[in-house]
């Protein structure tokens, strides 16, 4: 345990100090909210009704900009290696490793979908939901962003490469999460539901996808 | 009889038989197939000649994820067992899967416009067969950015199961929207609910299909081991000419 919280405190740490923590994927997803209604219009129904979908989708680009980084540079100088050598199983690792980062430099993206919400129109209770929903959908995302970062982890110009693994995989919990803060706009009684099935995907994600980064890894090593 | 076959020799002498074999059944298939559907079979009552565009689309999507399975199924014989025959048969599998997915993409929404008024509308099944399509195109690339042959086989491998736990999710999620496309008419419990008439040429094609991707992917593992064998001849010649 300790091995993992270690880890854990490693990979936060490095994203803090080295990586700009949070700023680069904040600003992304904050650049990226603030030219869709340059690209949609302004008309204020419009913005309101397209606020969840855009908002999500823009949550999962930023997550997705980072994710080069999350195994491309351990893979490089050798850290991977010396994690398959530890007898600590390397899923838990993973795990560890890949929400440490994810800690350090996603939490804003909730707190600006919120304000995001509240800029394009929707009504308060619907933003925070959808603030709640991108919260739930941020272990999926960066879980299955890591998957695809340690697949393709080492590879020049492995960014475009990622996205193209890990969009497919980023469906259902795109799905979910803006789907919370339609209905919640809607006004209907599955935002709840909606909710909770972000929060499914999440757990089932974290419960899973570990093994898969750990395989990942090990067959990116040899 | 998976480790028989792993042996490269047995393999190829399977293959001799496999692809005369496969090529002549989808002559036969495919002719007969064609023939009944645009020629011998009555028009719809409701479609009219439009439903001819079936016989094209329905047997692609079908054979888009039948090959993503046998596709995911050499993944994991190969992950396992390590068989190299596995690895090169899901190599093989990806473009065709791909082309057969886009095949049904396209025809789907040639069929669309006259039947739904519409080119594409994002229902359950079509959103999740362009999904396949994404996991085909990103298996290719992660495959092709790998030089490293052993590299790209094992994480191509485990990209491919991941799919399909991805998939049947995929599947699954996107039908939370209403859904346009048919219900499934061929496969039911209380038996098909498609007219003889039809049913026939659809049958013949889609057996056609699965026999001419069976023809392809026999004929590319076939000419893969015989390219693998002489970039070996070549090196070996090359390595003695410095000597």
């Amino acid at each position: 345990m300790r091995v993992y919280s270690a880890i854990f405190a490693r990979e936060a740490r490095l994203a803090w100090a080295g990586g700009g923590g949070a700023a680069g994927p904040a600003a992304f997803f904050l650049a990226a909210i603030t030219l869709a209604p340059l690209a949609i219009g302004p008309s204020g129904d419009l913005l309101a009704a397209v606020a969840p979908g855009i908002l999500a989708f823009a949550a999962l680009l930023s997550v997705l900009q980072s994710a080069e980084r999350l195994f491309g540079d351990d893979f490089s100088d050798g850290t991977l290696d010396l994690y398959a050598l530890t007898p600590v199983s390397l899923a838990g690792l993973s795990l560890a490793k890949v929400m440490g980062q994810a800690s350090a430099t996603l939490w804003p993206l909730p707190l600006i979908g919120i304000v995001g919400g509240l800029m394009y129109g929707l009504p308060p209770g619907a933003s925070l939901v959808l603030g709640a929903a991108l919260l739930a959908a941020i272990p999926a995302l960066a879980l299955t962003a890591g998957f695809a970062g340690a697949l393709a982890a080492g590879i020049k110009r492995g960014g475009l490469l990622i996205a193209l693994i890990a969009t497919p995989m980023m469906v259902p919990v795109l799905i979910f999460a803006a789907g919370a803060g339609r209905s919640a706009f809607d006004g209907d009684e599955r935002a709840v539901a909606n909710l909770l099935l972000t929060l499914a995907i999440s757990l089932g994600t974290t419960a899973l996808m570990p093994f898969g980064i750990a395989a990942a890894v090990r067959g990116r090593l040899g | 009889m998976l480790s028989y076959f792993a042996n490269p020799q047995r393999f190829d002498r399977l293959a001799r038989i496999a692809i005369p074999v496969f090529g002549v059944l989808t002559l036969i298939l495919l002719g007969a197939g064609v023939y009944m559907s645009f020629f011998a079979s009555p028009p719809d009552y409701q479609q009219g000649d439009t439903v001819r565009i079936m016989y094209v689309h329905v047997p692609a999507a079908y054979m888009a994820s039948a090959l993503y399975a046998g596709l995911a199924g050499a993944s994991f014989v190969y992950f396992v067992w390590r068989h190299a025959i596995a690895d090169a048969a899901a190599a093989v599998i990806a473009p065709i899967g791909a082309v057969f997915t886009a095949l049904a993409l396209v025809t789907g929404s040639i069929w669309g416009k006259p039947m739904w008024g519409t080119w594409w509308e994002w229902d359950a099944r079509m959103t999740s067969v362009l999904v396949l399509f994404l996991v085909y195109l990103g298996y290719m690339a992660l495959r092709a950015a790998l030089e490293d042959a052993q590299q790209a086989a094992r994480a191509g491998a485990i990209l491919a199961m991941a799919g399909v736990i991805n998939l049947v999710i995929v599947k699954y999620s996107v039908e939370w929207w209403s859904s346009l496309h048919q219900p499934a008419s061929v496969f039911r419990a209380d038996g098909p609910t498609i007219d003889p008439s039809q049913l026939w040429p659809l049958g013949l094609m889609a057996l056609g299909y699965t026999t001419l991707a069976g023809w392809l992917v026999f004929y590319r593992l076939r000419s893969r081991a015989i390219e693998r064998r002489a970039d070996a001849l070549q090196r070996r010649n090359e390595e003695r000419g410095r000597a």
